[in-house]
């Protein structure tokens, strides 16, 4: 028992970091909207305004799904929190079960495993305990949310099991992937598009009034039939279950039974010769990153397209408490303008934009563990020149996400003919790029001194700075606290006034720190894997 | 071509390389041996300029490799222990990225080598095993046609084969007149191409000189059969007796033999015969003296 126990165990320990990652989002976000619906509305008299303006606007129900019952604390939990969180449920099914199963076998460890004395039934199981495992913590985060925001035990526990059950199926989901799939990216490629078309299906069947049996056909509508806090329908859970199941069983049948590191697609793994985007190492970087770029670029637009379509449509009764301390903490904008909603939302991008900066800089620390570097810098390549093109290509992808998403907050905001301009939604992109250059400043500096402890850090800080900035005004931290945090100097354009001194500040830091990096990475060792 | 200069690299607590002088001259294939651990790869990091020298100074071609590693790599190429490469290219697609970074590359000639290595050049570097990641590494540096080769370990993960190859490629750069720094633990490969050798151990270079050279200061092998019981050879000085018969007597004389054949003489003595050490034998009378390193 022992071999499959250290397996399990490693599983665990490889992808613990994203498990707690998630459980703290699960129980902050639970809490946070759930505390925010009771202080916003009070009375049956503002529940009653907000469900007969807010909740029935299409484009929330995208987002959100279809509520069941707004009028109280867990209705609206079960609607706002288990919509939103299921996504993300799914999303981590997938990871965990590629990781596990599909990753190992990229890096050629799963051999390793299999030629000692445990099979690949008993690696296969040890896997699936560990994810288990991962889905017992993510449970435990969305229910301690719940219940510490003041809702009943009992119903706070049904509806974090309703939120995780969307994870067996698309842990089932990943597995088959990882079976099918010739490489973890393509796994990877395969399971997202089944999540995004489980979305897609519950977007149409909570917007249409004719389709909406489809709700039945996706694990995301099964979230919502499950109906925490408004009549449970507990036997819905068999469908979740069942379907995970099935779809293991299947994984677990071609993987008894097919070659170790191959997938049942056939591998792509010789073409003809492209010599495009290789003339030089800031080429064949960007030839590298243009996927990862397309990707960013696309799914911030998309948000950006929605925020702008949801931005004509936000009634005064909409805001929860949070938004309005926020707001007034900020400098009392109303989000009910299209301009103000906007403004407010890119706030996130600007997270989101900073986020992709730390990206950059750990997919820079990557080809170093991978050697790569050590290949380039025996061929006459400058260190500097090549960590100065890095920051330049990162630089100008944030510049192109930022902007793009401007542009798409603005073609969303035309579609319902708000009064938005494209100078004003492109002035909101701009504004998240002083920011986001800060941390990538920072961010190479923390690498030139640290590669090897960078990408945590470096992701932690954008974050800390980010929760720093939303909670540290709730527990009335004193005012230099909380200008420490990068984001507390971001004015929420284009509601509000661009901070030009804030904004010449962060990038004088950026300026300095990405100096600093070319200084020390010129001058340090080479660290490899 | 190399030029080290006490030479010295600690990480931490550890003394990695301990003031290194080695010279390597134009046209010269030069073996760097040691165990695993020793501080090869340390050595050729530093002769690379990606780690920076606790002490002491590295030039190539009489340029500071630390300082100015751009203008001192310009006629190096470098097969790095570990193959990893850009996993999403083909292995034509690394020719042309590298040959385009370093300007230069005789294409008829990496052709050649391509077809001598048998190497599926439209492969994705991802797909490709150890040993042809290996060849994928060494086809560009032959090919690059620089005047200076640094290999780490070159033919681990290369078969039998593709070690003749290999060495027909090595023995063509030499006969260009091209240097080569050959660090290696197969002491076969060292033995049939290196002009020069140098001995590695726990950071140190406990020796150094040419084949011929070693085995002067090392013990020769004598195998003698006597037609009646041996004589006793054991007071002479030098002499260590490896295993003696009825009527044979193996055993290893360091320095002159002259004693030995003074002893002999008399003796009715039906065959001899003495062999030169080899490599190996050398390699082993250095690192087995020394504790904690295993006769391997």
């Amino acid at each position: 028992m022992r071999a499959p126990s250290a397996i399990a165990r490693r599983a665990f320990a490889d992808s613990r970091i994203r498990t707690l990652a998630f459980a703290y989002l699960f129980a902050g976000a639970a809490y946070a909207n759930v505390a925010g619906y009771s202080s916003a509305y009070p009375t049956l008299a503002e529940r009653l305004s907000f469900v007969h303006s807010f909740a029935r606007n299409d484009a929330v129900r995208m987002f959100y799904g279809k509520p069941y019952e707004l009028l109280t604390g867990g209705g609206y939990a079960a609607w706002r929190v288990g919509g939103l969180l299921s996504i993300f449920a799914g999303a981590w099914g997938l990871l965990a079960a590629v990781r596990a199963l599909r990753a190992e076998e990229d890096a050629g460890r799963a051999e390793l495993v299999l030629a000692g004395t445990v099979g690949r039934r008993g690696t296969l199981l040890a896997a699936l305990v560990a994810i288990g495992v991962g889905v017992t913590i993510l449970w435990l985060g969305g229910f301690l949310g719940l219940a510490l925001a003041g809702l009943d035990l009992g119903g706070s526990a049904y509806l974090a099991l309703a939120i995780v059950s969307v994870a067996p199926v698309f842990v089932g989901v990943g597995a088959l992937a990882s079976q099918l799939a010739p490489s973890r990216r393509i796994a990877i490629e395969l399971s997202s598009a089944a999540l995004l078309t489980a979305f897609l299906a519950r977007v149409v069947a909570d917007t249409s009034t004719s389709l909406q049996w489809l709700r039945w056909t996706t694990p995301l509508g099964w979230v919502e039939e499950l109906r925490a806090f408004s009549g449970a329908q507990p036997l819905v859970l068999l469908l979740p279950t069942g379907v995970g199941a099935l779809l293991l069983t299947l994984a677990g049948a071609i993987a008894m039974r097919r070659d170790v590191g191959s997938g049942l697609l056939p591998a792509r793994d010789r073409t003809p010769p492209n010599v495009r985007l290789l003339s030089s190492p800031f080429a064949q970087t960007l030839r590298s990153e243009r996927a990862s770029f397309a990707a960013w670029l696309l799914g911030s637009g998309f948000f950006a397209f929605v925020v702008g379509v949801i931005s004509t449509s936000i009634p005064s009764a909409g805001l929860s408490g949070a938004m309005r301390r926020e707001l007034r903490k900020l400098g009392a904008v109303s989000i009910t303008t299209p301009a103000g909603y906007i403004g407010f939302s890119f706030l996130f991008f600007v997270l989101v934009v900073s986020l992709f900066a730390c990206s950059q800089i750990a997919a820079a620390r990557a080809a170093e563990a991978d050697e790569q570097l050590e290949t380039l810098f025996a061929l006459p390549v400058s260190r500097l020149g090549w960590l100065a093109g890095r920051l330049l290509l990162a630089a100008g992808a944030i510049a192109a996400i930022g902007l793009f998403a401007g542009v798409c907050a603005w073609a969303g905001a035309a579609s319902q003919n708000a009064p938005v301009s494209l100078s004003q939604a492109l002035g909101a992109g701009a504004n998240c790029l002083p920011t986001a250059l800060l941390f990538l400043g920072v961010a190479a500096l923390v690498y030139a001194l640290a590669p090897r402890a960078s990408a945590g850090v470096n992701y932690g800080l954008v974050v800390l700075a980010f929760v720093w900035q939303l909670f540290g005004g709730v527990l009335e931290a004193p005012r230099w606290l909380l200008d420490v945090s990068p984001f507390q100097h971001v004015g929420l354009v284009p509601a509000q006034a661009f901070r030009a001194g804030a904004a010449a500040a962060m990038l004088a830091i950026a300026a300095t720190a990405a100096a600093a990096a070319l200084m020390v990475f010129r001058r340090r060792d080479l660290m490899g894997g | 071509m190399i030029q080290t200069r006490g030479l010295s690299k600690r990480y931490a607590s550890t003394l990695a390389l301990d003031s290194l002088d080695l010279t390597v001259a134009p046209g010269e294939v030069y073996g760097y041996l040691g165990p695993n651990g020793s501080g090869k790869t340390t050595t050729i990091r530093l002769l690379l300029g990606l780690h920076r020298p606790s002490a002491g100074s590295v030039e190539l071609f009489g340029i500071d490799a630390w300082r100015h590693p751009v203008e001192a790599h310009r006629r190096v190429a470098y097969v790095a222990g570990e193959p990893f490469l850009w996993p999403a290219l083909t292995g034509a697609e690394t020719f042309e990225f590298l040959a385009r970074i370093r300007g230069g590359v005789d294409t008829a000639y990496r052709d050649e080598l391509i077809e001598r290595f048998r190497l599926d050049a439209d492969k994705k570097v991802r797909a490709l095993s150890k040993g042809n990641r290996q060849k994928v590494q060494l086809i560009a540096a032959f090919a690059s046609r620089a005047e200076l080769l640094i290999l780490d370990e070159p033919t681990g993960g290369l078969d039998p084969l593709m070690e003749v190859a290999f060495r027909e490629t090595v023995t063509e750069a030499k006969r260009r007149g091209q240097s080569v720094f050959l660090s290696s633990h197969i002491l076969s490969e060292v033995e049939a191409l290196c002009d020069r050798v140098g001995l590695l151990r726990d950071g140190k270079l406990i020796d150094q000189g040419t084949l011929a050279e070693l085995r002067h200061l090392s013990a020769q092998t004598l195998d003698v059969t006597f037609a009646g019981p041996p004589p006793k050879l054991d007071g002479l000085p030098g002499v260590r007796i490896t295993s003696a018969g009825p009527s044979t007597l193996h055993f290893e004389v360091t320095g002159s033999v002259t004693p030995v054949i003074d002893a002999l003489a008399g003796h009715p003595v039906s065959a001899l015969s003495s062999r030169e050490p080899s490599l190996e034998e050398i390699f082993l009378h250095h690192y087995a003296s020394s504790n904690g390193h295993a006769r391997a």
